[in-house]
């Protein structure tokens, strides 16, 4: 016995709803000024363990939260999974095919991508729920927005592809095929070398995490100036300003449906660069 | 001798810095994906070659902009 | 590790500078367990699921058209027998009108043979028949000429006597007469 939704909700209404608890939670500023979001939004107080390394705070509990639902509903979905797909199985299966097909066997070729697409689906679903967190009303901050996250998996896509390339080329092999690379006089590898070095050890990394944490910081602090100036507006303004407040109403909520594109879209980006950088250390130059 | 402040601007200049670092990354990034487009404008069926070229050019070119918003926090 | 406590983890506290990019331990711990989780779930649980699925459809697809197809031979193989059964049956009855003809060929042969032969057989008899009765014609005709010859002894000696001439006329006469009635029967 499924229940039939009565109207589906479009993307569109979806970002009007969140926009619109968003507001309402919205925390009103000190009084009588306009409380303007800083850098310490991104470090709220402990809320348990203060101290210990098991010290978590809001934004762990998110981060939690996420990984649980995430988690859960794959579960149920494929514990009942059966030969002819129901409608939540042939999500599913859209969302593991997408990183299949278009992301692993669109860069790594349809042989070599069976081994790394675990890895990618874990890393593109992984993010996905943890950027989208960021407009679900009740939880507004995506747990990927502060280092930590970021950082693991940039490691995590750091050693898959050193790994790729030791597989493929052995570990002097790897290193000579990546900072020396073919068809290039031998003086200029004297400068070569080292811009290679750091540019495919150092900077790979850090540019996946740094890429995936600034989107995220500063999609939210757009969403918190939007909403809090909303809110300001409407409660504690006078007279004609409160008409400002649906410029900035209509700003938050164009940005909502923006953040959920730039949530799917990071994941995306960082899921796609992993394959492309296990892909390049594979071949040989 | 005492040197007389005509003007001052306080504030951050890694701000500066950062906005600075933005203009080259960002004319980067719009002529990568300006030709993407054209060239799948004219061939669409290896339009995937292409859009994965693109992001490993927008890769490289994004670590500027990342680097400078970087060190202007760092340093 | 106490710096990066102390410093920057605080609660609440903002760290500056370098510290805002590296971690405090307890989020690496935390995100570390979240993360592992997750991919606990994927690798072991879904993925192998989803595969499996993957695998046993693409097998009920294939396995579909292969059991068609090894239909369509069977059909294929039906028909070229059935065809080959037809030819042969074709043959078969060609050759027996074949053969009926070549029979009624012979039987009518024969009886024309044996038709020919009796003819000639009936003829054969006929002629012998015919040879028979000339020569039973021929034996009595002896027997009358010898009943003949004597009675016209008789008659010439009754006769005879009285003339040597008119013997011979008589004779003449006689015999004349003999071979004209030979002719007369033989014409």
């Amino acid at each position: 016995m499924r229940a039939r939704a009565a109207v589906p909700l479009d993307l569109g209404e979806c970002a009007l709803i969140t926009a619109a608890t968003n507001l309402l939670l919205a925390a009103p500023g000190e009084d009588g000024g306009f409380h303007v979001p800083n850098i310490g939004e991104f470090f709220p107080p402990a809320i348990a363990f203060e101290g210990t390394i098991f010290e978590f705070n809001r934004i762990t509990l998110v981060r939690f939260v996420a990984a649980l639902v995430l988690c859960t509903l794959f579960w149920l979905v494929a514990r009942r999974a059966s030969l002819i797909p129901g409608r939540a199985q042939n999500i599913a299966e859209m969302g593991l095919d997408f990183v299949r097909v278009n992301i692993a066997e669109e860069v790594l070729g349809k042989a070599h991508a069976r081994p790394f697409v675990p890895l990618l689906t874990t890393l593109f679903f992984a993010i996905l729920a943890m950027n989208i967190t960021g407009v679900v009303p009740l939880l507004n901050i995506a747990s990927t927005s502060v280092v930590a996250v970021p950082l693991i998996l940039a490691v995590v896509a750091w050693i898959a592809f050193v790994y790729a390339g030791i597989k493929a080329h052995g570990p002097i092999g790897y290193l000579r095929t990546s900072l020396f690379p073919s068809g290039v006089p031998w003086p200029i590898y004297i400068i070569l070398a080292p811009i290679e070095l750091i540019s495919t050890f150092i900077l790979r990394p850090a540019t996946l995490t740094i890429r995936l944490m600034a989107n995220m910081l500063a999609g939210h602090l757009l969403l918190v100036i939007f909403f809090a100036l909303t809110n300001y507006l409407f409660v504690e303004a006078s007279g004609a300003v409160k008409a400002v407040g649906v410029v900035t109403f209509g700003a938050a909520f164009a940005f909502t449906i923006f953040e959920i594109f730039i949530a799917a879209l990071q994941a995306y980006i960082f899921t796609l660069l992993t394959a492309v950088y296990i892909n390049l250390s594979q071949e040989a130059h | 001798m005492d040197s007389t402040t005509l003007a001052e601007v306080s504030g951050n200049i890694a701000t500066v810095g950062y906005g600075l670092a933005t203009l080259g990354p960002g004319i980067g990034i719009g002529i990568l994906v300006a030709k993407t487009q054209e060239a799948t404008a004219r061939q669409p069926e290896v339009a995937g070659q292409l859009r994965i070229n693109m992001f490993i050019g927008m890769a490289l070119v994004e670590a500027l902009g990342l680097i400078g918003l970087v060190a202007g926090l760092i340093f | 590790m106490n710096d990066v406590m102390t410093l920057a983890a605080e609660a609440g506290e903002v760290p500056e500078g370098i510290w805002l990019f590296i971690p405090p331990l307890y989020d690496v711990i935390g995100s570390l367990a979240a993360l592992a989780l997750i991919a606990f779930v994927f690798v072991k649980k879904v993925l192998p699921t989803f595969n499996r699925i993957l695998d046993e459809r693409t097998e009920l697809i294939q396995g579909g058209i292969a059991r068609a197809e090894s239909a369509q031979a069977e059909a294929k193989e039906a028909l070229e027998e059935y065809k080959r059964l037809l030819a042969e049956a074709r043959a078969e009855a060609g050759q027996i009108r074949e053969n009926a003809r070549v029979e009624g060929t012979a039987i009518v042969t024969e009886l024309r043979t044996k038709a020919t032969d009796d003819a000639a057989r009936i003829l054969e008899n006929a002629q012998r028949q015919i040879e028979a009765e000339r020569q039973q014609a021929a034996v009595s005709l002896r027997a009358e000429v010898g009943t003949l010859a004597t009675e016209l002894a008789s008659r010439i000696v009754g006769e005879s006597l009285a003339d040597a001439a008119r013997q011979s006329r008589v004779i003449d006469r006689f015999l004349d007469d003999l071979e004209a009635q030979t002719v007369a029967d033989n014409a």
